[in-house]
């Protein structure tokens, strides 16, 4: 208390001594309003390279530029994911489909060939994806959306019959399969690429190159939190007419059209809401501290849905261990799938400040600032991240305490913007690396040890205890 | 913190603007008077899309509204001009000469906005005055090209129209034929009607005063849309940029390709997406004059509107309404 009171009185003492001066917030007011390119120039350089960068991709495509290497790209999986991804491949410039496989030939095959043939991409369709690997030779990448199970297989068998391959996440449901890909990416010397997109978002990269890499604005991490919470929904269904003959279900391990159609919720095939979604955002955990996770415990049940048709846990909260050069951090990580409150997002908790990031352009990223923590102006300046949001000041009564409702805490935003699907600048970032013009954002190696991490979180629910991870267990 | 929504990446906050002031003015028979349906509900676009639909699985009609629902979202993703990643958000950046590849439901939801602009001389805008012929639409290979800059694009008078139709046909697709789908009552689709009935049941009613009801409506392969000015609101006309004054309402009632024997895609325009068409129409007659509305009703076989004008100023007494068009089968109405 003694602490408080002698700050309050320095602060007095300042709102006494003479005429108002501008504060800090009022500078960077004025300093936001000023159309000088020096002042926002880095990230408005920064997007429009981006976005010029886009722009061209956009007008090379369909015809791609003579010096462009074409790709010819087969898709293995044609459900929702496989769609999302073919949509944003359908804006890289140099791609040529050649094939799409899935065995729901009735439905979800002929929809993916028939957008692909709209946009003039002469494809072949294939129920086996075997028989598309010996018949399409000119393949040069294969990309997988099909269920995690059989992830393992088909991206050794890609690999090995020497196509690049980019592989949704989770890269497996069983470590053993995630091995197998790694070793079979070092065997072949193909690239593996695994689908933790949110590793080549612009916004991303510039939080965790600019703002915590150059600036550390949250100084000493100590907690994070994040979720993604989503709100309750049907299982999925087909329509009656095209549903698949039993025998091909069976043939490709579903006993019937309703495990086809909900195949995450089941062990051995799927890994639940915890892989299905915390996945993707315990990976950036990991990314943006720099170190994998010591420990984890985590509590998690069928609360909601029917457990038959619902094997793995609705409702999942996790708490990891890190043990970051910087000293311990603590992360929780909740997601649920009855109510979508606050939708997804992960949050970075500093001593000196706070960054909540989305993958959702609707959410973006916002930074606050520890009101004691050192200016971020330097940081304004270079366009880092935008001037703080100011809350409208009345004139006060000189050295008078006018009492009002409480003022929020600077509010900053991170000046970088997506504007393409969420999927494409990973894909392209695939593809670059392909024609040997980049390295992979998220190799096979990397995608390991975010599924040892993720996985381990089923494994310790089960177990009711707390679980630690040795530095080797995310070596191969 | 981020707002309310689920897993999906939707939008919410301010969502995609409605067309002519706001979502009301068509009424459905209550459950009371079709103890049958099955009713499902979600929120996109800032509004609740609504399947209403007769089958006899439970499970199965909530997993074919629920994909339903799916595919609305999808639309949101596409043509929202809130996300800076949609189709729309990226067309509304474009500097002259610049040009984007966006979605075959994008594309095609502007070559119909960009169609009923041209039928109603730019009475429908969804550019709102500034420049819709400045983009140069290529469906060939879906590209958005912009001549000049500045063009901005704002799908709020067309896309829950166009959203309707494709969950209509996607239920199609499920077998649930017997079915209604209306996005925030402004934009209704109604399919097959439940057995044992001639229509769905519509109610048109005067915004000015709800209980009012102007028209009871039987309705199957058939969409209306709404618009409709509270007190206090107003439209602006895109043609002009001032306020319009004089019109409460208007309603418009297209009938589905197949209910009126066309193919679904013709030589002169785009398919006739029937709500997206309505949704559109609607908007536009809130400006056009009734002779516009004649013409434009007569050219177009089946076009039906109802107008709802204000009294004159100064002068006491309701609102009349002018009934425009309509030969169509597909529906019967009985004004009240």
């Amino acid at each position: 208390m003694a602490g408080k009171d002698e700050k309050d009185k320095v602060t007095e003492q300042a709102g006494a001594a003479g005429p108002r001066k501008l504060d800090r917030r009022d500078v960077l007011k004025g300093l936001s309003t000023v159309p000088a390119l020096g002042l926002f120039g880095y990230a408005w350089q920064k997007q429009r390279q981006y976005q010029q960068a886009t722009i061209e991709a956009a007008a090379a495509a369909p015809v791609a530029s003579s010096d462009l290497q074409v790709i010819n790209v087969a898709l293995l999986g044609a459900g929702a994911q496989g769609q999302v991804l073919t949509d944003a491949m359908l804006r890289i410039p140099g791609l040529r489909f050649r094939a799409v496989c899935d065995v729901w030939t009735e439905y979800n095959q002929k929809r993916v060939v028939n957008q692909l043939r709209k946009f003039k991409h002469d494809v072949n369709a294939y129920e086996n994806y075997r028989e598309m690997l010996d018949r399409e030779k000119e393949l040069d990448a294969v990309v997988i959306a099909t269920p995690d199970f059989w992830h393992s297989q088909h991206a050794v068998d890609c690999l090995k019959a020497g196509k690049h391959v980019y592989c949704e996440k989770e890269m497996s449901n069983t470590l053993e399969g995630a091995r197998a890909m790694v070793v079979a990416a070092r065997d072949t010397g193909k690239l593996l690429q695994i689908g933790h997109q949110r590793r080549s978002n612009p916004r991303y990269l510039h939080c965790y190159e600019k703002l915590l890499g150059e600036a550390k604005l949250l100084g000493r991490i100590v907690t994070l939190n994040g979720q993604w919470n989503r709100a309750v929904a049907p299982d999925l269904g087909a329509p009656d007419r095209y549903a698949i003959p039993e025998a091909r279900l069976k043939q490709y391990g579903f006993k019937d059209m309703h495990q086809f159609r909900n195949w995450r919720w089941y062990k051995g095939l799927g890994g639940g809401p915890i892989v299905d979604l915390g996945s993707h955002q315990i990976d950036i955990y990991t990314w943006f501290l720099g170190v994998n996770p010591s420990h984890v415990m985590a509590s998690g049940g069928q609360l909601f849905y029917d457990p038959k048709t619902h094997e793995w846990y609705d409702t999942v909260m996790a708490v990891f261990d890190y043990d970051t050069p910087a000293g311990p951090v603590k992360a929780y990580y909740q997601t649920q799938t009855t109510n979508g409150s606050q939708g997804y997002f992960e949050n970075f908790m500093g001593d000196q400040g706070t960054l909540l990031i989305s993958e959702s352009e609707a959410h973006a990223a916002k930074l606050y600032r520890d009101t004691n923590a050192p200016a971020w102006d330097t940081w304004v300046q270079k366009g880092y991240i935008t001037a703080p949001k100011v809350q409208e000041m009345k004139e006060k009564t000189e050295g008078v305490t006018d009492v009002r409702e409480s003022v929020s805490p600077d509010e900053h935003n991170v000046p970088v913007v997506l504007r393409d699907p969420y999927h494409q600048p990973h894909l392209q970032n695939f593809f670059n690396a392909v024609r040997g013009k980049a390295k992979l954002n998220c190799p096979a190696e990397i995608g390991y040890e975010s599924a040892v991490s993720v996985l381990k979180v089923n494994e310790a629910i089960e177990a009711k205890s707390r679980l630690s991870f040795k530095p080797e267990d995310f070596h191969i | 913190m981020p707002g309310a929504a689920d897993g999906c990446g939707r939008v919410d906050g301010p969502g995609p603007r409605v067309g002519a002031g706001a979502d009301r003015g068509l009424g459905i028979g209550g459950p009371r008077e079709l103890r049958d349906v099955r009713r499902f509900s979600h929120e996109a676009m800032a509004t609740v899309f609504e399947v209403q639909g007769v089958h006899a699985d439970a499970r199965y009609a909530a997993q074919a509204a629920q994909a339903a629902f799916d595919l609305a979202d999808r639309l949101e993703r596409e043509l929202s001009r809130f996300l800076p990643n949609s189709d729309i958000g990226r067309v509304n950046h474009l500097a002259a000469g610049e040009r984007t590849r966006v979605s075959p439901s994008t594309m095609e939801c502007l070559v119909i906005a960009r169609h009923v602009f041209d039928l109603t001389g730019g009475a429908f805008d969804v550019s709102i005055g500034t420049g819709l012929p400045s983009l140069e639409l290529d469906p060939d290979d879906f590209l958005v090209r912009a001549t000049s800059s500045g063009v901005r694009i704002d799908l709020g008078g067309i896309g829950k129209g166009y959203a309707v139709d494709l969950m209509a046909e996607l239920l199609e697709e499920w077998g649930l034929e017997l079915a209604l789908v209306h996005g925030g009552f402004s934009s209704v689709l109604a399919l097959e009607a439940p057995a044992g009935r001639d229509g769905w049941p519509l109610t048109l009613s005067d915004p000015g005063a709800p209980s009012r009801v102007l028209a009871r409506l039987s309705v199957r392969q058939t969409a209306l849309g709404a618009s409709g000015l509270r007190k206090g609101d107003h439209i602006v006309d895109p043609r002009t940029g001032e306020p319009a004054r004089g019109r409460r309402a208007a309603w418009v009632a297209v009938p589905r390709p197949a209910a009126v024997g066309t193919e679904a895609r013709t030589d002169e325009g785009p398919r006739r997406a029937a709500a997206a068409v309505a949704d559109a129409l609607t908007t536009a007659f809130m400006l056009l004059s009734p002779g516009e509305i004649e013409a434009l009703c007569e050219r177009s076989p089946g076009l039906e509107a109802w107008i709802l004008e204000e009294p004159a100023e100064g002068r006491q007494g309701e609102a009349s309404l002018l009934h425009v068009g309509g030969s169509d089968p597909g529906y019967t109405s009985t004004s009240s």
